[in-house]
């Protein structure tokens, strides 16, 4: 019963670590330290109520102790220890500075969490090494269930949580943990703890997402907006035979008279199935230049372009190729030899069709001058822009893909030939 | 009459959930605003509970005679389908299709059949909206999502919206569940961003314990302006329950299902959107998998 007694006030310091409430009467934690209870706790010091005055000056703050007794608040140790930058080394200077100022650790979960917040300030919150760096402050061996009843008894639960969190933390950033980190949780938590039991769910499950993207994003993503550019282009293009041109470069000059010019790039694409559908377009019809259209790579949104025609009515759609044309051999086969014919994979619905997608591009700015330059590029390797209209559809934010055809504010038509005078 | 169909409503009502509003089972369909409460009790903590009194809520006998009416239609066309065949297709059908095509988006009532949910039930930031796409053949969900938690002092993350089907319902409100056993993958249309979404399928379990649980799978969209159609095998479902995926894994039962629903949850701030065109089921002769994680127990106790 008294054993119990102390289990609970053991569980109620630990749980709230910050601030050290008035004990209840007759309970003398002195007394307990020498007592043979099993369960052994931080000998805590007895202080009065009115000594100790939390000081709360923000969310991430929480109070640790040093050795002389006067309270150092986490924010400090860190900016302390960073000096100005805050980089890897600083972030791994504070970690060893609160390690050494006290062997026991004292308040080492609220340091944790502490640092788990300033993580990404510091930059660092993807370095497996910071991670494991940060599990070390756990003192080893003590949270070790020495027998059953520790065993049975969630034992040392808010270490646990801070395991759990560390181990959170890095799952939600996607890293994956390595052999030190188990070494580390189990030296720290014995072998069926629940930071173990993580670390095990993270490397079973880990391995097995991490290539179940079929477009995956090449990481680390490229800074320069020409490399981004050709590389969302091909992912959208959904063609491995689509080539990438590149219109224009990005160019800064300053004439001589003082002023500014700035070029935006230009990167274009155009797949040969994309290249043929523009030849056997009609060029009384006009093509739209729709824009810009929202890409998302991991957490970078990029904007692209595209020329399309509209979708023409079914009865003037092109001449379909006549079956009967040629009787020696088939002028269009459409074999799909993975299949046989029992299998019929077709849906009863009728798709959502649109017209047809001449190129994609992606330009730095999204006024109609760059576009057309665009267009002026696309009509070397496709004469029948030349003659067609084009028609500017954009709009000053992103867009939704299936945008109205109706008049929006922005669209222009010029033929073709205005322009070429406007150029020249 | 109207005590034997007092004690049918009672019947066929008291296996929702208890939790509704107790002047419910007796005057349901007489209210006008009942429908809202029928899917979702569920109150925000922060709003005050609706507590308007009997006498102050709006009766209305024309919504009676027409849920009557509309509920012994239903009953009818079941007795009816029962004669003809599972679901009311022929069993030939039944037997030799291959493709199916669940929900198709071509009018506003289509929509009506969606939930959209967000990130602002809890407090966040995230819109979400859906609406009919050019010429009415698509379902355009767009909205922005914010990673900004709500700081009510329990929320660590936040950043999602979904939108989940509503629950099938049959005559009198019953529970109806779809049967997919002839199919093992599900087909969909779609045209996103790039951005990664996930697909949940909810199953109705026998014990309500398990109410929470959930077989998910993720969908990566290309982005672009070209139509993906994305084939997910349903052996490739793990389940979870409460976003946690579980340690003890089972295959995905296609006789019991309640609803779908696609997550967005990629941590990333900034706008989102997604068209759907349809969303259909395949029977895949090539595909022979049965489940493609272990169903060993994971932790044994020895």
């Amino acid at each position: 019963m008294n054993c119990v007694r102390k289990l609970l006030l053991a569980r109620e310091l630990s749980a709230r670590p910050g601030v050290l409430r008035q004990l209840a009467p007759g309970l003398d934690l002195l007394r307990l330290q020498g007592s043979s209870c099993a369960q052994r706790f931080w000998p805590v010091p007895v202080r009065s109520h009115s000594k100790f005055t939390p000081a709360v000056k923000g969310d991430q703050e929480k109070d640790g102790e040093s050795r002389d007794g006067s309270l150092v608040p986490l924010e400090e140790l860190f900016d302390r220890a960073c000096k100005g930058e805050r980089n890897k080394a600083a972030f791994t200077r504070a970690v060893e500075l609160f390690c050494q100022r006290d062997v026991r650790r004292r308040g080492h979960i609220e340091f944790i969490y502490a640092a788990l917040q300033k993580m990404p300030q510091f930059g660092v919150e993807r370095e497996l090494d910071v991670y494991n760096k940060i599990l070390d402050v756990f003192p080893k061996e003590v949270f070790v269930p020495r027998n059953f009843i520790q065993r049975m008894f969630n034992h040392y639960p808010r270490q646990q949580e801070c395991g759990i969190h560390v181990l959170e933390q890095m799952e939600n950033y996607g890293i994956m943990p390595d052999n030190q980190t188990k070494f580390l949780l189990l030296q720290i938590f014995g072998a069926k703890s629940h930071p173990v039991r993580k670390y095990q769910r993270l490397m079973y499950w880990f391995p097995k997402f991490k290539h179940v993207n079929p477009y995956p994003v090449p990481v680390p993503l490229p800074q320069e907006p020409i490399d981004l550019a050709r590389i969302s282009l091909q992912r959208i293009a959904a063609d491995l035979s689509a080539k990438v041109t590149v219109y224009q470069m990005p160019l800064t000059d300053i004439l001589d008279s003082g002023k500014e010019i700035t070029q935006p790039h230009i990167v274009g694409i155009q797949s040969p199935d994309q290249q043929e559908l523009l030849a056997h377009h009609n060029p009384d019809r006009p093509v739209f230049v729709e824009g810009p259209f929202p890409l998302w790579l991991k957490k970078t949104c990029v904007y692209y372009y595209v020329l399309r025609g509209e979708l023409l009515p079914p009865g003037e759609k092109g001449e379909m190729l006549d079956s009967e044309r040629n009787f020696y051999y088939p002028m269009h086969l459409d074999l799909d030899l993975d299949r046989g014919p029992w299998d019929d994979e077709e849906f009863d619905v009728d798709e959502a069709e649109e017209g047809p997608i001449f190129a994609m591009c992606m330009a730095g700015a999204g006024d109609q001058a760059t576009l057309a330059k665009w267009i002026l590029g696309l009509q070397q390797n496709n004469p029948i822009l030349s003659q067609t209209p084009v028609v500017f559809h954009l709009a000053p934010g992103p867009r939704e893909l299936l945008a109205a055809s109706d008049s929006e504010p922005g669209e222009e038509e010029i033929p073709q030939s205005r322009r070429a005078q406007q150029e020249c | 009459m109207a005590l034997s169909f007092k004690l049918l409503e009672n019947v066929f009502l008291s296996s929702k959930c208890h939790r509704q509003n107790a002047l419910h089972p007796f005057c349901g369909p007489l209210l006008t605003n009942c429908i809202s409460k029928l899917y979702s009790s569920y109150r925000r903590p922060g709003t005050s509970p609706d507590n308007t009194p009997l006498w102050k809520m709006n009766f209305s006998f024309e919504n009676g005679v027409d849920w009557i009416k509309k509920n012994f239609g239903l009953l009818k066309k079941e007795l009816v389908d029962h004669v003809k065949g599972p679901e009311g297709r022929g069993f030939e059908e039944y037997f030799l299709e291959q493709t199916r095509v669940v929900w198709e988006f071509r009018s506003q009532k289509d929509l009506d059949e969606w939930v959209v949910s967000s990130d602002a039930e809890i407090g966040g930031k995230s819109e979400a909206y859906l609406k009919l796409g050019k010429n009415n053949q698509t379902a355009l969900l767009f909205g922005t999502l914010s990673t900004e938690a709500p700081r009510d002092g329990e929320t660590g993350y936040s950043g999602y919206c979904a939108i989940r089907a509503k629950l099938l319902k049959g005559a009198f409100d019953t529970k109806k569940y779809y049967d997919w056993s002839n199919f093992n993958s599900l087909y969909l249309r779609v045209r996103g961003d790039g951005r990664p979404w996930m697909i949940n399928i909810y199953t109705d379990p026998y014990y309500s314990h398990q109410k929470d649980d959930l077989y998910t799978y993720f969908m990566f969209t290309r982005g672009g302006p070209y139509w993906q159609e994305i084939t997910i095998p349903f052996s490739k479902f793990f389940l979870s329950s409460w976003g946690r995926i579980q340690d003890d894994q089972y295959p995905l039962w296609l006789d019991k299902i309640s609803s779908v629903g696609f997550t967005l949850g990629d941590k990333a701030d900034g706008p989102f959107q997604l068209e759907i065109d349809f969303i259909g089921l395949l029977n895949d002769r090539a595909h022979t998998e049965e489940f493609a994680y272990e169903k060993y127990e994971r932790n044994p106790k020895a």
